[in-house]
């Protein structure tokens, strides 16, 4: 999932780059004294190269998102699908209904659980793995690094194939693990409390490689004079960790963090595969639950308006993750 | 994660822009192509149907040399998107497969052209099949192969538990299920699903067979009816007893655990009889085939494909024709003989291995009675409710009168 997010993150910053590197060439046209036809050409030439991009930006990211936004405001059904301009404007009816509906206040709530729990799990997890590996072992480290990272380039489908031999109750890995003691095991995804603990565990496993492959750059920066600085003045190891390294990564944490809640409030896939959802809405997160009001029961608007509440929410927590952390840096 | 729920954000606003974009494509089809101009005819099928298809549609092309036809194999996990993107974008192809739980949708979405009942004969096919081709007593789709679920058991385990024929009512059939638990060591006695989308399928032989039903020939709701709650108490019986597998996760191969013993019954389609004999060789003549077990009598559901012509096509007369070729007698048979897909045309019944092969006619008296849904435009929201109450039970969560009268009120309020 974060492969993803941060792949877009890598392309916005290209661009931004570019952007900046780009804007000085009109700086000499317009040193050469005014001459209105060349900065003319450079810009349509401007215009020119970036209209494959903007074509595409514009049919399918800025048109779709506001067109969300109308049918989120909107009765969408399926007879719509062929009769749009018959769907009704409801104004805020949907948007009073989704904080009405059980179902997705259950959603809502499955997702912060995902949430609060995955995140600082995931995050924990991956500085440990990665100071780990940055420190501790010299042999084996790629062979480690790899084996990290290989959940996050995996397919779901292979994982869920993985995740329900471990887990099945009456032959799976686990269960083993508790007939060798005379145990009998929990039926881990069968059970409304176990279901969701395990699909953090499963997401805290598939997208800790993305997190230690971030804070093992992180790591990498830190110039080693520092440390040999550090050393010389006598800090222990846990000086140096505590007084170098966790401020010093403190924009990868902070990155970090904020990627994999996003990515964790997205959450789909795990819950889709593995429980559709179940049992009884237990795994049911809002961005299933979006899915199936919107292509199993194609309830466009009300999809719609929960895409936009998750919106919302998304933006809210980031905005609230970037304040947080960064006055912590100063 | 998050690259599917993205996907399913930019999915539903696509489809937005596709149909604010594109209203003004809808047009009323053309003039009418007669079908003995060249034209080409375009053909959409699914899974395994789709595949087979482009064979049948080159013997066709031989013997009417104005017709190409293009088959387009589609995937049964894609289909159903696929189909409405296109009725919202006017591109529907000329033919079309449709499963049966489609029909009440597109329906309702005006894109169907109703069947010539001059040229195809509600009689020829099987009630059930028929019956899902249409929706509000108007026949849209032309009944392609039917499938009806039966119980399989095996007789070789059976036998060990000290039973030797198959079981034709609730009681016997749960004793079975003990006998296999307890005298032939299975791990279960019965796979049905406790929970998760599409559990009402393995539900409806035992609803239909106790003779309830969810919404009732007028329209009205009957999911709380004593009935059903009387199927449902049943159902959830066989997980209260430890019958049944309270786990059963999304992909589960009930072939498999049949193959190994550790399932030894449970209730399947026509297509299981392939995937067992090309599957689990070492099973053959250990298992059998039998009627789903009575209550007030044995019915099960009725499943399939039905074939329809867009309401845009520009062939229609074609379309017909080619249509009535893969319904027909001969053709059916034919199809069977590629596909293993139970001939919709009862008439196809009477020769070769589907009148000989006793398997095959536990299938055919199963057809004969089985029950179809109603063709409503919102039957997969309303079979979700059911799929809950289900769940409920199962879980031990709820009674069968709760959570089925839960789901009455639920439902009610889909079908208005």
């Amino acid at each position: 999932m974060r492969t993803m997010t941060s792949k877009a993150v890598q392309t916005a910053k290209v661009q931004a780059g570019s952007g900046a590197s780009g804007s000085p060439a009109t700086g000499p046209a317009g040193r050469r004294g005014g001459k209105k036809a060349s900065m003319g050409v450079q810009n349509v030439a401007g215009w020119l190269f970036s209209t494959p991009f903007l074509v595409l930006f514009l049919v399918f990211m800025a048109f779709p998102i506001l067109a969300t936004l109308v049918m989120s405001f909107t009765d969408f059904g399926l007879r719509n699908v062929t009769h749009p301009l018959d769907a009704n404007f409801i104004g805020f009816e949907n948007y009073v209904n989704l904080f009405s509906d059980e179902k997705f206040l259950k959603s809502l709530f499955n997702t912060a659980y995902f949430v609060v729990i995955g995140v600082p799990l995931t995050i924990f997890l991956g500085l440990v793995v990665a100071v780990l590996l940055n420190n501790g072992i010299d042999r084996a480290r790629t062979f480690f690094r790899v084996g990290f990272y290989a959940p996050v380039v995996t397919t779901i489908v292979a994982v869920a194939v993985v995740w329900r031999f471990v887990l099945d109750p009456s032959d799976g890995l686990i269960a083993g693990l508790f007939s060798e003691v005379g145990l009998t095991s929990p039926d881990f995804l069968g059970s409304e409390t176990l279901a969701m603990p395990s699909m953090i565990a499963m997401a805290v496993w598939r997208n800790l490689g993305t997190v230690m492959v971030l804070f093992i750059a992180g790591l990498q920066a830190i110039p080693t004079e520092v440390r040999e600085a550090a050393r010389l003045d006598g800090a222990g190891v846990w000086q140096e960790f505590k007084g170098i390294t966790v401020p010093l990564l403190r924009p990868t944490l902070l990155y970090a963090t904020v990627i994999t809640t996003i990515g964790y409030l997205n959450v789909f896939e795990e819950p889709f595969v593995m429980t559709q959802g179940g049992p009884s809405d237990s795994t049911l997160t809002v961005s299933l639950n979006m899915y199936r009001e919107g292509f199993n029961f194609f309830h466009m608007g009300y999809a719609s308006a929960m895409a936009y509440v998750l919106f919302v929410v998304i933006m809210g927590i980031t905005v609230l993750q970037l304040r947080l952390l960064k006055d912590n840096t100063k | 994660m998050s690259r599917t729920a993205r996907n399913a954000t930019v999915g539903i606003a696509t489809a937005a822009a596709l149909t604010f974009g594109l209203t003004a494509c809808g047009s009323s089809g053309g003039d009418d192509v007669a079908a003995d101009k060249k034209q080409t005819l375009t053909v959409w099928a699914m899974g395994a149907e789709g595949e087979k298809l482009a064979d049948v549609a080159k013997v066709y092309e031989k013997a009417n040399p104005n017709i190409t036809v293009k088959v387009t194999p589609v995937g049964w996990d894609v289909a159903h998107q696929k189909l409405v993107s296109a009725a919202a974008a006017g591109t529907l192809p000329d033919v079309a497969q449709m499963g049966g739980s489609y029909m009440g949708e597109f329906a309702e979405l005006g894109v169907l052209e109703p069947v010539d009942t001059k040229t195809f004969n509600e009689k020829d096919f099987f009630p059930s099949g028929w019956q899902q081709g249409e929706v509000d007593g108007q026949a849209y789709g032309v009944p392609w192969y039917v499938d009806t679920r039966v119980l399989y058991y095996r007789t070789d385990l059976a036998e060990k538990a000290g039973v030797t024929k198959a079981p034709t009512d609730w009681k016997e059939m749960q004793d079975l299920a003990s006998a296999y638990q307890k005298k032939a060591g299975t791990k279960w006695g019965l796979s049905i699903q406790p929970s998760g989308l599409d559990t009402v399928q393995n539900f409806y032989s035992f609803l239909y067979s106790a003779g309830g039903e969810i919404v009732n020939d007028k329209g009205e709701v009957v999911i709380d009816s004593p009935e059903a709650v009387k199927a449902l108490k049943e159902y959830g019986s066989y997980f209260d007893k430890g019958l049944s597998n309270k786990s059963v996760q999304p992909g589960y191969d009930v072939v498999k655990d049949f193959g190994n013993g550790r399932v030894p019954m449970f209730f399947g389609g026509p297509w299981h009889v392939t995937l067992l004999n090309e599957g689990q060789p070492q099973l053959k003549g250990k298992w059998a085939v039998a009627n789903v077990p009575a209550d007030k009598s044995s019915v099960s559901m009725a499943g399939g494909s039905s074939l329809v012509i867009s309401k845009d096509s520009e062939h229609k007369a074609a379309a017909t024709e080619f249509i009535k070729y893969l319904t027909d007698t001969k053709g059916q048979a034919d199809w069977y003989k590629r596909t293993k897909d139970l001939p919709a045309n009862t008439a196809a019944w009477t020769s070769g291995d589907l009148a000989d092969d006793t398997n095959l006619q536990v299938f055919k008296k199963q057809m004969d009675t089985a029950k179809s849904s109603p063709s409503l435009s919102n039957w997969t929201e309303i079979t979700d409710k059911v799929d809950q109450a289900i769940a409920k039970v199962t879980q031990g969560k709820a009674s069968a009168e709760d959570a089925l009268k839960t789901a009455q009120s639920e439902i009610e309020g889909l079908v208005k």
